[in-house]
């Protein structure tokens, strides 16, 4: 599985404003809305129950919501760099500026679980987090995000 | 006069010269990761008769005085910092590691020296016994080195095992010695059988019984409170002496008793404790610095290929195989077992044991001697070098407990069900988030007096803590690692301390059926109702640490934290851990010849 598989260039967000977690979901929830057609309100809550169970906050300064709704036709991912880093009761208590949506359809199986191994894989690559925070533009954000494909299998 | 002035001047500016050197080289040595005993053993050699110092000593029996005291007060102050969890979790596997563990490594150790330094057989057998044991000084110093934390079911267990083994050991090769200095008929095996009874068992017995004892006299007697660790030393010695004069194992018998008075409430703990942790420096830095001028390095490597093989045969061969045969019955998978078989740390014991041949009048004691020390010197370079790079490859090293907060236990009565402390309040803690009066504190926590810039702050009048404030508290002792982390910075968690602990975080008591459908993680033999807690209390068995794992899925589960037995959070690790190490990843893709498919 591949991130451009997941993400498309509109779903790439260069500085997203957000004071706190869910604020930041809801933000999200809301552009993700806009680029799937499913209702907001479904999103924000699957996301939020999900962070219900455990945080999604991985550690150095990554998030990476997810959850699974029903009628959405393939998986869907979307990244966002945060305008400033804020607290997200992550596993390691730093504040979070990398933020990495993932939904998947109801019938996903396990490849969710597969795009979230490879999301978490890439984000683990400290190299790939100091460029993704160094970058200007949503464009060179993406091309920071696909371009690891190759290279970071 | 003169002369005698001249000697003993001589003698104490020398002494006292290498000690404080040795102090202010662990400073430059903790910033490179050398292993400290090691910089200690250095200065010794340097000091001697082939180093700068030029100082001849060669005073076998003086050296074995002082190790015998330095060891006994090491493995005491281990006892009392061991805590009864980690004793009870580590018993039964250290206990097997302690003695089928050391026969199996004197025999296969002994029978490569035979080989390599074509000796006999008995003599083989002396020079395995003297090296088949983990060092315990070696163990505590390198487990504990700054920034690593490790799994703990793992480290409690080398731990333990290095605080019981060297009984096992002196046995041994106290054995071989009468075997080899017997003059008439071989010594039968009942006779052997007695000795090794009476060691273990005696020494279990003596240690318990004077652990019980030490304490009650400690709460029983009025003294001043500086004299409280000098009465704990002294009794602790005379513990280990009385039980090494009739025959049973003084070293056993210490650290049972430092166990014992360790791990129940006792008068003077506090300074006990601060005592015993100096006192255990100093032994360890007097044992190497004398154990290093004892030795003379030219000689050292006479045979230098035999010692050479004899060292990495019992590190890569003798060691792990060892540890593989007496962990067989008990829970360890591959990574653990390969962790506890590569931290095999070689210490003074060692050097210590094959000092007894050479004062036996041994034919090959000298020979004996130089391999041990070269033995030792190779595992502190080899493994005492590379504990936390080992524990990060085999994914058992734990995120970083909170920075150690400048805390300062103060001594109360004993009937008090709660401590006192004092706190230093770190900058970016939690503490300075919320206003003080709001500072959401454990139960039954009870703040006596903030300090302020050396003045007692009016506490109405504070609105918030500041850094570099101190705080000083009564707390139910369960709850001062609580507040250790109220008062402490936020840990700085670098990106690789984390690797070992998968992806994401759960609650403990989510449902295993919520991870399966999110995840489509198959369930077998479980039932969906089943909360992580309960599943992975029910696989681990009786005791649960953080660092333990449960294969789950493709992945395990891991523990995050606890509260008491309760698995508060657990984390999720989708993909098996030699999948998650890049280092593990890359090897099996290169035996495997080909490109794994991406995930």
């Amino acid at each position: 599985m591949l991130i451009s598989d997941l993400v498309t260039p509109s779903a790439v967000i260069a500085s997203l404003k957000a004071t706190s977690k869910k604020q930041a979901l809801q933000e999200l929830a809301r552009r993700a809305a806009e680029l799937t057609g499913e209702p907001e309100r479904a999103i924000f809550d699957v996301l939020l129950e999900r962070e219900r169970l455990g945080t999604t906050g991985v550690g150095d300064g990554v998030a990476i919501p997810h959850g699974k709704l029903a009628n959405l036709p393939r998986l869907f991912g979307m990244f966002a760099r945060l305008d400033r880093p804020i607290d997200f009761e992550a596993i390691d208590e730093q504040p979070v500026d990398l933020i990495f949506l993932l939904l998947a359809p109801g019938g996903a199986g396990a490849d969710h679980l597969k795009a979230l191994a490879r999301v978490s894989r890439l984000l683990r690559d400290r190299t790939i987090r100091d460029k993704l925070r160094g970058s200007e533009t949503a464009e060179a954000l993406f091309a920071l995000l696909v371009e690891q494909q190759a290279s970071a299998a | 006069m003169e002369a005698i002035n001249q000697l003993v001047f001589q003698l104490i500016f020398v002494g006292a010269l290498l000690v404080a050197a040795s102090i202010l080289l662990v400073m430059i040595s903790s910033r490179i990761g050398a292993p400290l005993l090691l910089v200690f053993l250095g200065i010794g050699m340097l000091a001697g008769e082939d180093g700068i110092g030029g100082i001849p000593f060669s005073d076998f029996r003086l050296t074995y005085l002082v190790g015998s005291v330095a060891l006994a007060i090491i493995l005491f102050d281990g006892g009392l910092r061991t805590p009864r969890s980690a004793f009870r979790i580590a018993l039964a596997p250290a206990a097997s590691l302690a003695t089928v563990g050391v026969l199996v490594t004197a025999v296969i150790a002994g029978v490569i020296a035979c080989w390599a330094l074509q000796v006999g057989w008995l003599t083989g057998l002396l020079i395995g016994a003297t090296i088949a044991s983990t060092d315990a000084a070696a163990v505590f110093l390198l487990l504990h080195a700054r920034g690593t934390e490790i799994a703990k079911r793992v480290s409690a267990t080398l731990e333990v095992e290095s605080g019981m083994n060297d009984p096992m050991a002196i046995f041994l090769t106290i054995a071989c010695i009468e075997w080899v200095t017997a003059t008439q008929a071989p010594i039968s095996p009942l006779h052997i059988a007695g000795i090794f009874a009476m060691q273990m068992l005696g020494g279990t017995a003596i240690g318990i019984g004077g652990g019980f004892g030490l304490l009650w006299l400690i709460n029983r007697v009025e003294i001043a409170a500086g004299l409280y660790p000098i009465l704990a030393a002294a009794a602790a010695l005379t513990v280990f002496a009385g039980a090494q004069l009739i025959d049973a194992s003084g070293f056993l018998a210490i650290y049972l008793t430092g166990l014992v008075l360790g791990n129940n409430r006792h008068r003077a703990q506090q300074v006990i404790s601060r005592f015993h942790d100096g006192l255990a420096w100093l032994s360890q830095i007097t044992m190497f610095l004398l154990l290093g001028l004892l030795v003379t390095p030219s000689a050292l490597f006479a045979d230098w290929r035999a010692e050479i093989a004899i060292a990495l045969a019992l590190i890569f061969v003798a060691r792990p195989a060892a540890v593989f045969l007496a962990l067989a019955p008990f829970r360890f998978d591959l990574r653990e077992r390969s962790f506890i078989a590569w931290v095999g740390l070689r210490g003074a014991v060692p050097i210590f044991l094959a000092s007894i041949p050479v004062m036996a009048g041994i034919p090959d004691g000298m020979t004996i001697f130089n391999v041990a020390f070269v033995v030792v010197i190779a595992s502190l370079l080899l493994q005492g070098w590379t504990i936390a790079p080992a524990a990060r490859f085999l994914g058992l090293e734990l995120p970083p407990a909170p920075e150690q907060t400048a805390r300062q236990g103060i001594d109360l009565p004993l009937s008090t069900d709660r401590e006192a402390a004092s706190w230093r309040v770190a900058p970016g803690s939690p503490a300075l988030a919320t206003p003080f009066r709001d500072l959401n504190l454990p139960r039954r926590t009870r703040v006596i007096a903030v300090i302020r810039d050396g003045a007692v702050q009016q506490r109405d009048m504070l609105d918030r803590l500041q850094a570099d404030d101190y705080v000083i508290a009564l707390a139910a002792p369960q709850h001062v690692i609580a507040l250790d982390r109220i008062f402490s910075a936020p840990s700085t968690a670098p990106g690789g301390k984390r690797r070992g602990m998968g992806d994401f975080l759960f609650n403990g008591d989510v449902p295993l059926g919520r991870l399966h459908d999110l995840y489509a993680i198959p369930l077998r033999d479980v039932q969906p109702e089943e909360t992580i807690d309960a599943y992975m209390r029910r696989r681990l068995g009786g005791t649960v640490e953080v660092g333990d794992h449960v294969p789950f899925g493709t992945g395990e589960l891991i523990v995050y934290a606890l509260d008491k037995d309760r698995i508060l959070r657990a984390a999720l690790a989708i993909e098996p851990a030699e999948d998650r190490l890049p280092v593990l990843r890359l090897l099996r893709r290169l035996l495997a010849g080909r490109r794994a498919p991406d995930a």
